[in-house]
């Protein structure tokens, strides 16, 4: 059965978008993370236009974090108040994010820039997580319990930044530099990328920031939540490019498939699954890097000119 | 009509003044062709998936040799032609070549194989044909004497034949009893929107000798047009219902998971 698109302008079939959008929520369910950067490049291969794409992943992503958002709440799992503090800095890397999509759309090479990007962050990450993962699994083999944090904290670059605060949740006195960097970046990336952002940021709240775990996730998801629903709002007005249909059947397959994702994800230990996840970032990584090695099939592209093409 | 200023100037005045429906002296019947669509106005809805459209159309005077061709138009719009370059090993757009007014949607059906109706400079005379179509519409509107403009050309004509957009049927339209015709066009799933006009020629040694254009218009209807214009007239509200949605939807999968 196909449907057609209002905003994308295409037909799609609606099973194929179903299935796309279960497919990705289960994986997202089962590792824990939004899937954004899997489900953009998909939405590409099946010829959704890449600006339309990318600005109704995003309004996607408010979806998944919002239900995970709520959960850490409740909990009172999450840090307010370095979630306002990323916030903020996401906010203006939203903005500025949409800017430049809007920039390098009118000069006919964001498709190589949203490659770039993704070529770039997901071989990082992934690497780093591979090797993480790898090495835990080796430590866990080898028999010594893994060493819980390194006692006392090391002095780092980040401790002699200015304009330092307390933040009782996370058990933290830093500068609020580090984090508003961090948010800005991410913010950026929802923009351009049609991500979350979340496998960018919850290394670096780990790595940089030094926050406990406990609070990580949950932190994560509300900044995204709201970096996520601006971006999504900035897209709608300046560019005219979040499909609401579209977006609402990836919703639907992802809620369901993250469901199912969730128990799936129990049975396996939490470093595989990490394993797992670096192998999966680091095969859209390949196929996206490979796409812009080999020769195109048509040396020329056709792109819509003007006020309104994509 | 360049093509019929050529040769005999008595034959190509006879040919012009037809054209514009005026009786012709030299035959007792004068040839002339009228045409219809079987829609007016093509609505897409949420399940289009492409349609095929019907033209049919009578003829008068219609002997043996005649052909009849058969062209439909969508829309013009602006494209922008890049040439990939490898840099640094990654293949990269550059080069660019603007382009005004390329019909978004080129179809030709005819009787016979267009190169057996009429010789290539007369079809591209009357703009007839995709490459006649493509280079007498679409002009690089950026200065580029330097640059060949035709593989760029080309590569328009290939891209819209992808996404069929661009087809040519050869023997497309089908002549019944009496100088009856009918001819089948299908509009794919990526029809763009706009107005149309399907053009219809009577050819006759290789001359167009009449003329007849019928006009279509292609819309978004029902839910499609309600998104579409809400999305294009109030972008504030419409990004925000988008994120209401978005966080209900977020919401309700959190009530029904924490149930369980």
């Amino acid at each position: 059965m196909q449907i057609y698109l209002p905003i994308a302008e295409i037909s799609v079939n609606i099973f194929l978008l179903l299935g796309l959008g279960t497919g990705v929520g289960f994986l997202s369910g089962m590792f824990g993370v939004g899937g954004g950067f899997l489900l953009t490049p998909l939405l590409f291969f099946i010829g959704i236009p890449p600006a339309v794409a990318v600005s109704t992943q995003a309004n996607q992503i408010v979806a998944s974090s919002a239900s995970g958002a709520l959960a850490h709440w409740k909990r009172k799992t999450l840090d307010l108040k370095m979630g306002l503090l990323l916030l903020a800095g996401g906010s203006v890397g939203s903005i500025l994010g949409v800017q430049l999509f809007s920039w390098l759309r009118s000069l006919g090479q964001i498709d190589l820039f949203i490659s770039l990007s993704y070529v770039g962050f997901l071989g990082i990450i992934g690497g780093l997580m591979f090797l993480e993962s790898v090495r835990s699994i080796l430590r866990q083999r080898a028999g010594k319990a893994t060493a819980r944090g390194h006692g006392r904290r090391r002095r780092t670059w980040i401790d002699r930044l200015p304009f330092k605060m307390r933040f009782p949740q996370s058990g933290l006195y830093i500068s609020v530099i580090p984090p508003v960097l961090i948010g800005l970046l991410v913010g950026a990336l929802a923009a351009i990328m049609g991500v979350g952002g979340g496998f960018v940021m919850v290394p670096a709240m780990i790595y940089i920031l030094r926050m406990p775990t406990n609070v990580v996730v949950g932190t994560s998801l509300f900044q995204i939540l709201f970096v996520t629903a601006l971006t999504t709002f900035l897209q709608a007005v300046q560019n005219q490019t979040v499909d609401i249909v579209l977006a609402m059947l990836l919703i639907v397959g992802g809620v369901v498939g993250a469901q199912f994702g969730a128990r799936a994800g129990r049975h396996i230990k939490a470093e595989e699954l990490r394993a797992l996840l670096a192998f999966m970032v680091l095969a859209v990584c390949l196929k996206l890097g490979w796409d812009l090695v080999v020769p195109p099939a048509d040396l020329f592209v056709v792109l819509p000119h003007g006020s309104e093409g994509q | 009509m360049l093509g019929a200023l050529a040769p005999t100037a008595a034959l190509a005045a006879a040919a012009s003044l037809n054209l514009q429906g005026q009786p012709q002296i030299i035959t007792n019947e004068a040839p002339s062709i009228v045409a219809a669509l079987t829609h007016e106005t093509v609505e897409i809805r949420e399940d289009f998936a492409g349609l095929e459209l019907v033209l049919y159309g009578a003829t008068r005077g219609l002997t043996l040799q005649d052909e009849i061709v058969v062209v439909l138009r969508g829309p013009g719009e602006d494209l922008r032609v890049m040439r990939k370059e490898r840099n640094f090993g990654i293949w990269v757009n550059s080069a660019p070549l603007e382009f005004g007014d390329v019909p978004s949607y080129y179809a030709i059906a005819t009787s016979l194989p267009l190169d057996d109706i009429a010789t290539p400079q007369s079809l591209a005379g009357s703009g007839i044909g995709l490459p006649a179509a493509l280079a007498i519409m679409a002009e690089p509107t950026v200065a580029s004497t330097e640059r060949d403009v035709s593989p760029y050309l080309s590569a328009i004509a290939r891209a819209g034949r992808r996404d069929g957009l661009y087809e040519e049927a050869q023997r497309g339209v089908e002549v019944l009893d009496g100088g009856l015709f009918r001819a089948t066009i299908s509009l794919p799933p990526l029809t763009p929107v706009g107005n149309y006009v399907a053009d219809v020629y009577l050819f006759r040694d290789g001359r167009a000798i009449a003329s007849r254009s019928a006009s279509l218009r292609v819309e978004k209807a029902g839910l499609e047009r309600f998104v579409y214009e809400f999305a294009h007239s109030a972008p504030m509200l419409y990004g925000l219902i988008c994120v209401l949605l978005a966080t209900l939807a977020g919401y309700i999968a959190n009530a029904a998971f924490n149930r369980r």
